[in-house]
């Protein structure tokens, strides 16, 4: 890992697009700004990785294990998840 | 195009029906175009399958018929690499998981999708939102979210 130190106001860029600016350092909590090309997301890090591992969890399912799944819905007011658009 | 998938054997998907995600999925970030399906005795449920990995496909549901006091608080910069203005004009739909005893939603973390540019991504919502909504027959309320 490569560690800078930077003080308020400072910034630190990674690549050619994306800059990390230190806001605000208040006691232990370090407010960061992040500017970073739109298809870069940027997020908590504990955050994304819980997303991941359910994601993956999610990916497991298989058909069969979701076909009760109709007693929890309500009456259909939207289109469907599979609807084609309409064009 | 053709699709060989391990759950829903070949399938045909037209090419401008193909929903793009720019950053795949977290988990799945190599899977970055995606078909969504309906499932086939289930109107509430929709599949999303990978184009390229056809054993790769998750659950997918349309989140207020299951939560109806669902209120989803996407950033605006969340929204902006879909190019969308306005959280009206995308379709939303969360993800189904397991505890391996219940089936459950993953409010956290929805799905937005731009119908018209055919682009998705999976988004943080706002606030304090369960990554796995267990759906149970007895369960209190959603909490409203601050």
């Amino acid at each position: 890992m490569l560690v800078l130190s930077r003080q308020r106001d400072e910034s630190i860029m990674i690549g050619d697009s994306i800059v990390v600016t230190i806001v605000d350092i208040r006691g232990d909590k370090v407010r960061l700004g992040i500017n970073a090309p739109a298809e870069i997301p940027v997020h908590r890090q504990e955050v994304y990785e819980a997303i991941q591992r359910e994601n993956l969890r999610a990916s497991q399912l298989q058909p069969g294990d979701t076909q009760n799944i109709g007693a929890f819905a309500g009456r259909s007011s939207t289109p469907r998840p599979g609807d084609a658009p309409r064009r | 195009m053709r699709i060989n998938t391990s759950r829903f054997g070949r399938i045909d998907v037209a090419t401008g029906d193909v929903i793009r995600f720019p950053s795949g999925l977290p988990g799945l970030e190599d899977c970055r175009e995606w078909a969504l399906l309906a499932d086939a005795t289930n109107d509430a449920l929709g599949w999303l399958q990978s184009t390229t990995r056809g054993d790769v496909a998750v659950a997918v549901v349309s989140p207020r018929r299951f939560v109806p006091d669902y209120q989803v608080r996407i950033p605006r910069s969340e929204l902006t690499p879909l190019d969308i203005a306005d959280i009206r004009q995308a379709q939303v739909v969360v993800v189904v998981g397991t505890t391996g005893t219940d089936l459950t939603l993953n409010l956290k973390a929805p799905i937005v999708i731009n119908l018209e540019a055919r682009t998705g991504r999976q988004v943080v919502a706002s606030g304090e939102l369960p990554l796995r909504y267990e759906l149970t027959s007895t369960r209190p309320p959603l909490k409203k979210s601050a």
